[in-house]
């Protein structure tokens, strides 16, 4: 065992923070505020000086996952900073470059690998569809071969990053089996969606995309997928990085909730010398500090290809989201009024919570997976 | 960072829960029910080695380093052994023979170290008083000099194993002052010393196989080398224990979720009710899964306490905090999900998870209530 950074994660964890300034903090605040033009360019400057840091090419792919604990040192500052940078970051280099290191064999997609890794460009995944107007459960949008390319159509709901984004993985069936079809908006056919708006996580843009007849060539396509490995792969990740990002959130409000209540005075002293109040800071950051442990163990299975990883992840994913509300609420009952008004950190922490218990697994769905594993493992 | 186990703490924590599960648990509903120790039990841990894991092998122990003792303690509660008996265990090798160890003369660790780790001598320690619980540096037994002996006044109170124990270490205050943490020292007092008494033994909700009780000197004279350690020094060595109470005491109870988990995971697939078992039911698998989590969410922090103290680090008491906190108030509401899975099965002694259900009520109390563990966090935070 050993629970300290080796020097390696050091130096990554302290280059990360280096890199988020007291000045980047403040860019990073607006981001929640900012046009989409602003948002792009300023996502943009950070995966640009991210890959200098070379945080961008770490664990991309299951291959490299033993890189994860190294990331993870840095991926934590950043989450720190800006959840919704951290957000859009991870989904354009783990979720799509992980995607592609891990799963993409043609050289046109090692091209968009490398654009990825030096920052050039941002990506998403597309997942999620609604199921409303399907005939039965799974994926809809798919693929049909003509000729040297691939005849894409299908609708894609809450694609991260898709308004600002580069390239976007459409995941869809390919003559009966799942593929991702490498799609490069404002392509011919591929529409992005207005950006919707949303209750946290504003400096993050989400969209809907529609595919209609969209021409995939054959060497941007990834699969189709012979096993569940890629699917799988995009979920651990997922779940990995909106329970970091929500520990984020936890450590974030528990700072400015701290902060708070040794400056703001009531009755004549400040109110951290009420019990009530030190209490709720030290619920918060027994929550924050217990959802960093356990996350980074996920994160450490997952690295080591433990076979129980995929629960303990969905564990930290149910345990981080839920410790993300509970104390993005008690920080805000500690900031009281203050913590009230629009665009300061803790209203933003207790809006952005909400979303690490939707996105990814649900935590229903999470509690489920656990159940199902356990079920299995004491089978009677 | 790495969280592995090494090859051989694994293989020792399956011994030891293959060995628990042989050995003790067919033993404890017996004594839980009656509320007695079990001295059977006892005695097979001593055989076994885990009453002295740690201590070097000349003195009678394992010489293991503290996460093997940790994992021990982890798998005794994973195999289905009682809160009680790992209670005991904890006062016994952690809160009495360790602080003997640590702080003891060549003489002490001779005399008391091997008969404590074989088990033959059952150990307590004494520190909170009727008076002084959480505020336990206004504890006011009082031991005063006269010629080569001290003589001890007072009464201790919650003492695990207090009506079993063959030594005990005592703190009491020596200095001039009448509280704080200046001025106490700790005592070796042996049972049967004139003046030595145990009083009443309490009844509780769990833990019961652990026998509690007051421990009652009046003018209880024991010879001037049974202080252990500097005079004046006794809080300092008291709250070293801390980095065991957080550790190795807290691991029953992050072992004892697993065990809830496969008992939870087996009834659920066999109690049927409307037709089919209730693990189909969502609401089943979400309690299981709280369960689960809660287990996963806190094996780390009583490790990462165990890690420190094998690196020769000092405690970082806002860890320790953490730790228990964390185990003693996040635990309560999954293990009364557990019990509720149950339904009347749940609230009936036939099925152990009642049992286990009040053993896990003394985390968040014994050795510092969650309340005093949050006023430590936000002084250290
Ligand atoms: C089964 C059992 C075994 C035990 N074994 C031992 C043993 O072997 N040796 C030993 O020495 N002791 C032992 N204890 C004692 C145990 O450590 C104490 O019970 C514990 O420290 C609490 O003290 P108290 O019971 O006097 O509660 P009190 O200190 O009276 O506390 C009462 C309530 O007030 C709260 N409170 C107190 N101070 C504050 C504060 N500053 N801020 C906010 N809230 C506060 C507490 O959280 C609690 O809710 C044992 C106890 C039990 C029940």
């Amino acid at each position: 065992m050993y629970f300290d950074w080796t020097a390696e994660e050091l130096a990554l964890k302290q280059s990360v923070a280096a890199l988020l300034t007291q000045d980047a903090a403040t860019e990073l605040g607006l981001l929640d505020e900012a046009e989409l033009w602003q948002l792009k360019r300023i996502t943009s400057r950070y995966l640009k000086a991210l890959s200098g840091l070379g945080y961008l090419e770490i664990a991309l792919g299951p291959a490299e996952r033993g890189q994860l604990m190294r990331l993870i040192a840095g991926q934590e500052e950043l989450a720190k900073a800006s959840g919704s940078l951290f957000l859009a970051t991870e989904t354009t280099a783990r979720i799509f470059g992980g995607l592609l290191a891990g799963f993409g064999d043609r050289s046109r997609i090692g091209d968009i690998l490398e654009a990825v890794t030096h920052g050039e460009v941002i990506a998403g995944v597309a997942v999620t569809e609604s199921e409303e107007d399907a005939a039965e459960p799974g994926l809809t949008t798919a693929g049909v071969r003509d000729g040297k390319e691939w005849v894409v159509s299908g609708r894609k709901d809450y694609v991260t990053n898709a308004p600002i984004a580069d390239w976007i993985a459409v995941v869809g069936i390919a003559e009966g089996r799942p593929a991702a079809f490498l799609v490069e908006p404002p392509q011919a056919g591929a529409t992005v969606g207005p950006r919707m708006r949303t209750l946290g996580f504003n400096g993050l843009a989400v969209a809907r995309l529609e595919l209609d007849s969209v021409r995939v060539p054959n060497d941007l396509v990834i699969g189709p997928f012979a096993d569940e490995a890629a699917l799988e792969y995009l979920g651990a990740m997922q779940d990995l990085i909106l329970a970091l990002a929500a520990v984020g959130l936890q450590f974030r409000t528990t700072a400015e909730a701290k902060r708070h209540a040794l400056t703001h005075r009531r009755d004549g002293k400040d109110v951290f010398r009420y019990q009530e109040v030190r209490f709720k800071l030290a619920e918060m950051l027994t929550w924050a500090q217990t959802s960093q442990l356990l996350t980074f163990r996920a994160a450490w299975l997952y690295a080591t290809g433990d076979p129980e990883a995929r629960t303990v992840i969905h564990c930290a994913k149910v345990f981080c989201a839920e410790g993300a509300e509970q104390v993005t609420s008690m920080g805000m009952q500690v900031l009281a009024g203050r913590g009230y008004l629009s665009g300061n950190p803790v209203e933003q922490a207790y809006r952005d919570a909400k979303l690490t218990g939707i996105a990814g697994t649900t935590s229903e769905r999470a509690r489920m997976a656990i159940a199902g594993d356990l079920l299995k493992r004491y089978q009677v | 960072m790495d969280f592995s186990l090494t090859e051989e703490q694994l293989m020792f924590k399956e011994q030891v829960i293959k060995f628990a599960r042989k050995e003790i648990v067919p033993r404890v509903q017996e004594h839980d029910l009656r509320s007695e120790f079990d001295f059977e039990s006892w005695r097979k841990l001593g055989e076994f080695g885990l009453l002295g894991l740690h201590f070097p092998e000349e003195l009678g122990g394992g010489g293991s380093d503290v996460m093997t003792a940790v994992v021990a303690s982890e798998a005794l509660g994973e195999a289905g052994v009682d809160g009680g008996l790992t209670l005991s265990l904890g006062a016994h090798t952690y809160l009495c023979a360790d602080t003997i160890f640590a702080h003891g003369t060549d003489e002490q660790r001779k005399r008391y170290i091997p008969k404590l780790a074989s088990g033959e001598w059952i150990g307590c320690m004494g520190l909170t008083e009727p008076g002084a619980g959480s505020d336990v540096a206004s504890l006011r037994t009082r031991a005063m000099r006269q010629g080569d002996s001290w003589v001890l006044n007072g009464t201790k109170m919650f003492i695990t194993n207090g009506p079993i124990a063959d030594v005990a270490v005592v703190y009491a205050r020596t200095g001039q002052s009448a509280a704080g943490q200046e001025g106490i020292s700790a005592f070796i007092v042996e049972k049967g010393t004139p003046g030595f008494a145990v009083g009443r033994k309490l009844v509780k909700m769990g833990v019961r196989t652990s026998p509690t009780s007051e421990l009652i000197f009046e003018d209880c004279v024991i010879p001037v080398e049974n202080l252990l350690g500097q005079e004046g020094a006794g809080f300092f060595m008291a709250m070293r224990t801390v980095e065991w109470d957080r550790s190795a005491l807290l691991a029953p109870f992050v072992g004892g979720l697993g065990y809830i988990i496969e008992r939870c995971c087996r009834y659920a697939q066999e109690r049927h009710q409307f037709g089919r078992p209730i693990a189909s039911f969502q609401a089943i698998r979400h309690k299981i899964a709280d369960v689960k989590i809660c287990q996963e969410a806190a094996r780390s922090l009583i490790y990462r306490i165990a890690w420190c103290k094998d690196q020769g680090r000092p405690l970082n008491h806002l860890e320790a905090a953490v730790a228990k906190l964390f185990v003693g108030d996040w635990s309560l509401k999954p293990m009364n999900d557990a019990m509720v899975l149950f339904g009347g099965y749940g609230y009936c002694h036939e099925y152990d998870v009642e049992r286990i259900f009040r053993d896990s009520r003394i985390a968040p109390i014994g050795g510092g209530t969650s309340d005093i563990q949050k006023v430590l966090i936000s002084r250290l935070m």
